[in-house]
C-alpha cells in the first residue's frame, strides 16, 4: 500500500481514484493469454472461427471445443479462460431454454445478448465473485435476420458486423475490417477467416487447430460446426496462402 | 336440478356466448356478442368480450367472466413485460417507438395457453387469441378449455358456436378482403343469436391490420334476419344517456 | 367395528368423514371406540380422525376429464422399420373439432412419438421431448438418443405423474430405428405408466379394434407393402367402428435410412357395399 493508485485493483467493489475497476482490466487481460476469436456477419448468416491453441501434443484431436452451440439458432464462440467460457455458455443456454419454455418461441438476438450482459455485469459488483475471464461472440438469428454480438467480461454488449478478441486482437481486426461486411457469402467467409486465423498465428506459439462454426442458409438456420469438407477446404487455402506469404517475404 | 328463473342468485356469472375470430388478407376480425348471463337472467346486456392485450393483439373470452378477466389481466402484465425487454433495449435497427407494444401474436397465445392448462382443473375459460405481426402476418389461434393451443385460419367458441360449425366450415373463403369478412362473421353471430339463448344483443367487432385497429359495433336492426324471426322495430337508434 | 365411510366429496377429497359432518355417525363411533380408549389420536381430546389430505396443500382436486382429445394409434414393426398410423382429427367430446392435427411428432432423427388422449398434455409432452433434442443438440456429438432411451424416459415421465395423482391424459406410441442395436423399436406407455415393447400396438379404442387383426395377420419379416396393406385394413376397421376417427390418415415410416416421415395427409377406400344399407331388414322381416 504505498502511493497513489494501488491498493484499489483487489476487488470490483473500488473504484481507482481515476475511475477504473482493475478487476475488470486484469480479467480483460486474461481475455488476450486466450487464442483469437473472430466472427463476420455475412450477406446470409454469421461466420465464427476460433484459434485454439494446444498444449499438449497428447490431446486428442478436436476435443475441448471452444464453439458452442446455445440453442438451434444461437452459438457462441469464446476466448480466454476456457472453464469461464463454459459458464458462460452454459448461462446462454438456460436463458434461451428459458425464454422457449415461457414464450414458446426461441429468444430474439437482442434478448440473449442482453440477458447475458447483464449476467456478465452482475459479477463485477460485489466483493465475492471474479468477473469473468472470458469474452464471447454471440452468433444468432431470429425473425429479424442475422445477428452478432460481443460480449466482454466488464457487461459490455455490442452489437458488430466483424470482431476480434482474444490474443492479437488488434492485428486480427485490421485484417477482418477488409472484409465486406453483409455482402460476403458464409461459404467464402469461412476461407477467409481461416486465412485471417492462419495469418494471425504467432509461430512461437504452440500448434493450434483452427475451429470453424457458422450459422446461415447452407447451415439451415442452425448454428453449426462447419461441416468437415468444407472447414477443410478453407484450411488447405489458408495453409496455401500462408506459404504464398512466406514465400514473397523471402523473396 | 332445475333451473329457475331466479336461480340466478346462486349461479355464477358466465359468458354463455359466441365468440369468433377469422384471419382475411391482410389482418384479422374478431367479433362477439354482447350477452352475459346468470342462469337465465342477462346480467349485462352490453358486456365486451373482446379485450385488448397489447397494441396488436385482443383476446375473445368465453366461460366464466370472473377466470377469463383475470387471465387476461395476467396475461397482458407478462406481454407488457415482454414487450419491454423484446423491443426497448437499444441493439434492434430500424424500429421506430411507435411498435414499443407490438409483440408476436404467438407469444401472447403461448402465454395465455400456459395459464389455462397450468390451471386446467380450477378454470374454466375458452379464449380465442387474434392479431396481427410483421413476422407471420395475421393470426387466430384458438385455446379451448384444457389449455392446448391450435392456430387456424377461424377459430369459434362459447355456447352458440355449435349452431354455425356447419355454416362457417361451408362458406369460409380463404384470403377473403376485410368488408367481406366482417359481413361474413357478422351474419354467424346473427345466426348464432338467433338459435342460442345464451347469445344476444349487439355484435361486437374488431378489426386489427398493420396500421392499428378498429372497433366496431352491429346493432339488431342491422343483423341478419333469421328463419321465423322478424326485422327489428328501433325507432332509437342513437345511444341512449 | 363400524366401517370408516371413505369421502368421494370433491370438497374434501380422499379421506374419512370428518368430525362434526355427522353426529349420529359420530356418536357410534364413540360408543364403539370408548371400548378401545387405548387408541391414543381417538381418544378424548383429539384433533381429528385419520385423513388422507395433504396438510400442506389444503383441499385440491385432481380429478381430470380430457377435452381435446385424439383417438386411437396404430403402428408394427417390419423388416426394415417401423409404420406408424393415425387419423388427424382432435374431439372435443364427440364434436369434431379440429380435423388437420399432426398427431405424430418427430423425436431428433430416429424417433416418431405418437399420442392418443389429451391434446393439451401431449403438448406439454412435446415440450419436455424438444428440451431433450435441445440438449442433444447442445451437446454436439452425433449421438442423439435412441428410441429405447425416449421411450423409457417418457415411461419415467407418465408414472412420475400418475403418482402425484395428475396424470397426463395420454396413451404414447414410440416407434424408431435403433442404431444401436441396429433393429426398429416399437412400445406403448399408458396415462399411468403401464408400459411395453411389442411387434405391433393399438392404443385406445384401436387396442380392441385392430389388435386382433394385427394378432391374425402379423408376421415376422414383413415386406414394407405388407405392412401397409395391414395397418390400412386395421384403419378401415378403426374408421368403421370408431365414432372419434375421420378418413384423413398420416402414415409415418422409421427405417436405418435417416430421417423419419411423416406422410401429408391421405384417406383410405372405405367400403359401403354392405347389404344392410340398402336393405336393413333383409334377413328379418318386420322387424326395425
Amino acid at each position: 500500500m504505498s502511493g497513489i493508485g494501488t491498493g484499489y485493483d483487489l476487488s470490483t467493489t473500488t473504484y481507482s481514484p481515476d475511475g477504473k475497476v482493475f478487476q475488470v482490466e486484469y480479467a480483460c487481460k486474461a481475455v488476450e493469454n486466450g487464442g483469437l476469436a473472430i466472427g463476420c456477419k455475412c450477406k446470409d448468416g454469421v461466420v465464427v472461427a476460433v484459434e485454439k491453441l494446444v498444449q499438449s501434443k497428447m490431446l486428442v484431436p478436436g476435443t475441448n471445443k471452444r464453439i458452442h452451440a446455445v440453442s438451434k439458432h444461437a452459438g457462441m464462440a469464446g476466448t480466454g479462460l476456457v472453464p469461464d467460457v463454459r459458464t458462460v455458455v452454459d448461462r446462454a443456454r438456460e436463458e434461451a431454454a428459458n425464454y422457449l419454455s415461457f414464450y414458446g418461441d426461441a429468444i430474439p438476438a437482442n434478448v440473449l445478448a442482453d440477458r447475458m450482459a447483464h449476467y456478465y455485469h452482475l459479477f463485477t459488483l460485489y466483493w465475492s465473485v471474479r468477473p469473468f475471464g472470458a469474452s464471447v461472440i454471440l452468433a444468432t438469428k431470429d425473425s429479424n435476420g442475422y445477428h452478432m454480438y460481443v460480449l466482454e467480461p466488464s457487461g459490455e454488449c455490442h452489437k458488430m458486423n466483424g470482431c476480434a478478441i482474444g490474443k492479437n486482437k488488434a492485428a486480427a481486426k485490421t485484417e477482418i475490417e477488409k472484409l465486406k461486411f453483409g455482402e460476403v457469402l458464409a461459404k467464402d467467409c469461412v476461407k477467409e477467416l481461416a486465412r485471417v486465423i492462419y495469418k494471425i498465428h504467432d509461430e512461437k506459439d504452440k500448434d493450434f487447430e483452427c475451429e470453424l462454426g457458422w450459422i446461415c442458409e447452407d447451415s439451415k438456420g442452425e448454428f453449426r460446426r462447419v461441416p468437415k469438407e468444407v472447414a477443410d477446404e478453407a484450411i488447405a487455402l489458408a495453409k496455401a496462402a500462408l506459404e504464398e506469404d512466406d514465400d514473397m517475404d523471402d523473396a | 336440478m332445475e333451473e329457475t328463473p331466479v336461480d340466478f342468485l346462486s349461479i355464477p356469472v358466465s359468458t354463455g356466448t359466441t365468440i369468433l375470430a377469422c384471419a382475411y388478407r391482410t389482418g384479422v376480425v374478431l367479433a362477439a356478442d354482447s350477452r352475459t348471463s346468470t342462469g337465465a337472467y342477462v346480467a349485462n346486456r352490453a358486456s365486451d368480450k373482446i379485450t385488448q392485450i397489447c397494441d396488436n393483439v385482443w383476446m375473445c373470452r368465453s366461460g366464466s367472466a370472473a377466470d377469463t378477466q383475470n387471465v387476461a389481466a395476467y396475461v397482458k402484465r407478462m406481454v407488457e413485460e415482454h414487450a419491454m425487454e423484446r423491443n426497448g433495449t437499444g441493439f434492434r435497427e430500424n424500429e421506430s417507438n411507435d411498435r414499443a407494444m407490438m409483440v408476436d401474436v404467438r407469444v401472447v397465445a403461448k402465454l395465455t395457453q400456459k395459464i389455462a392448462y397450468e390451471n386446467k382443473e380450477k378454470l374454466q375459460a375458452g379464449m380465442i387469441i387474434a392479431g396481427w405481426d410483421r413476422v407471420r402476418g395475421p393470426q387466430v389461434y384458438g385455446i379451448p378449455l384444457g389449455g392446448s393451443m391450435l392456430e387456424a385460419p377461424f377459430s369459434v367458441s362459447g355456447s352458440g358456436s355449435a349452431y354455425i360449425y356447419g355454416y362457417l366450415d361451408n362458406t369460409y373463403k380463404e384470403n377473403m378482403e376485410r368488408e367481406e369478412c366482417e359481413k361474413w362473421m357478422t351474419e354467424a353471430i346473427s345466426l348464432a343469436i338467433a338459435r342460442d339463448a345464451s347469445s344476444g344483443g349487439v355484435i361486437r367487432l374488431v378489426t386489427i391490420h398493420e396500421n392499428g385497429c378498429e372497433k366496431q359495433c352491429v346493432l339488431p336492426k342491422d343483423h341478419k334476419v333469421c328463419d321465423g324471426e322478424l326485422e327489428q322495430v328501433a325507432t332509437t337508434t342513437t345511444a341512449m344517456v | 367395528m363400524i366401517p370408516s365411510r371413505t369421502s368421494h366429496s370433491s370438497s374434501i377429497g380422499p379421506g374419512v368423514v370428518p368430525r362434526g359432518a355427522d353426529p349420529a355417525y359420530d356418536e357410534e363411533v364413540k360408543r364403539e371406540y370408548d371400548l378401545r380408549k387405548n387408541i391414543p389420536h381417538l381418544g378424548k381430546g383429539s384433533k381429528g380422525r385419520p385423513f388422507s389430505i395433504d396438510p400442506n396443500v389444503g383441499v385440491m382436486t385432481r380429478t381430470q376429464t380430457p377435452y381435446v382429445t385424439g383417438t386411437s394409434v396404430l403402428a408394427v414393426k417390419y423388416k426394415d422399420g417401423v409404420l406408424m398410423a393415425c387419423d388427424t382429427l382432435a374431439c372435443y367430446g364427440s364434436t369434431k373439432r379440429y380435423k388437420s392435427i399432426q398427431r405424430m411428432k418427430l423425436v431428433g432423427k430416429y424417433t416418431v412419438v405418437g399420442f392418443t388422449g389429451e391434446l393439451s398434455d401431449f403438448d406439454y409432452i412435446s415440450t419436455l421431448l424438444d428440451e431433450l433434442e435441445m440438449t442433444d443438440f447442445c451437446q454436439d456429438d452425433e449421438c442423439p438418443r435412441t428410441p429405447k432411451e425416449i421411450y423409457n424416459y417418457l415411461v419415467r415421465v407418465m408414472y412420475n405423474r400418475r403418482n402425484k395423482f395428475d396424470p397426463l391424459w395420454n396413451s404414447l406410441v414410440i416407434s424408431g430405428w435403433d442404431y444401436v442395436e441396429k433393429k426398429p423399436f416399437l412400445g406403448c406407455v399408458g396415462m399411468i405408466g403401464q408400459h411395453y415393447v411389442d411387434d405391433h400396438v393399438a392404443t385406445g379404442f384401436g387396442n380392441h379394434l385392430a389388435r386382433p387383426l394385427f394378432r391374425e395377420s402379423w408376421k415376422e419379416e414383413m415386406t414394407e407393402q405388407e405392412a401397409e396393406k395391414l395397418l390400412k385394413s386395421a384403419l378401415l376397421s378403426c374408421v368403421m367402428r370408431d365414432k372419434q376417427m375421420m378418413n384423413k390418415f398420416q402414415l409415418s415410416k422409421i427405417t436405418a435410412d435417416g430421417p423419419g416421415e411423416i406422410s401429408e395427409p391421405f384417406a383410405i377406400d372405405t367400403r359401403w357395399g354392405y347389404e344392410n344399407y340398402v336393405n336393413p331388414t333383409k334377413y328379418a322381416p318386420g322387424a326395425w
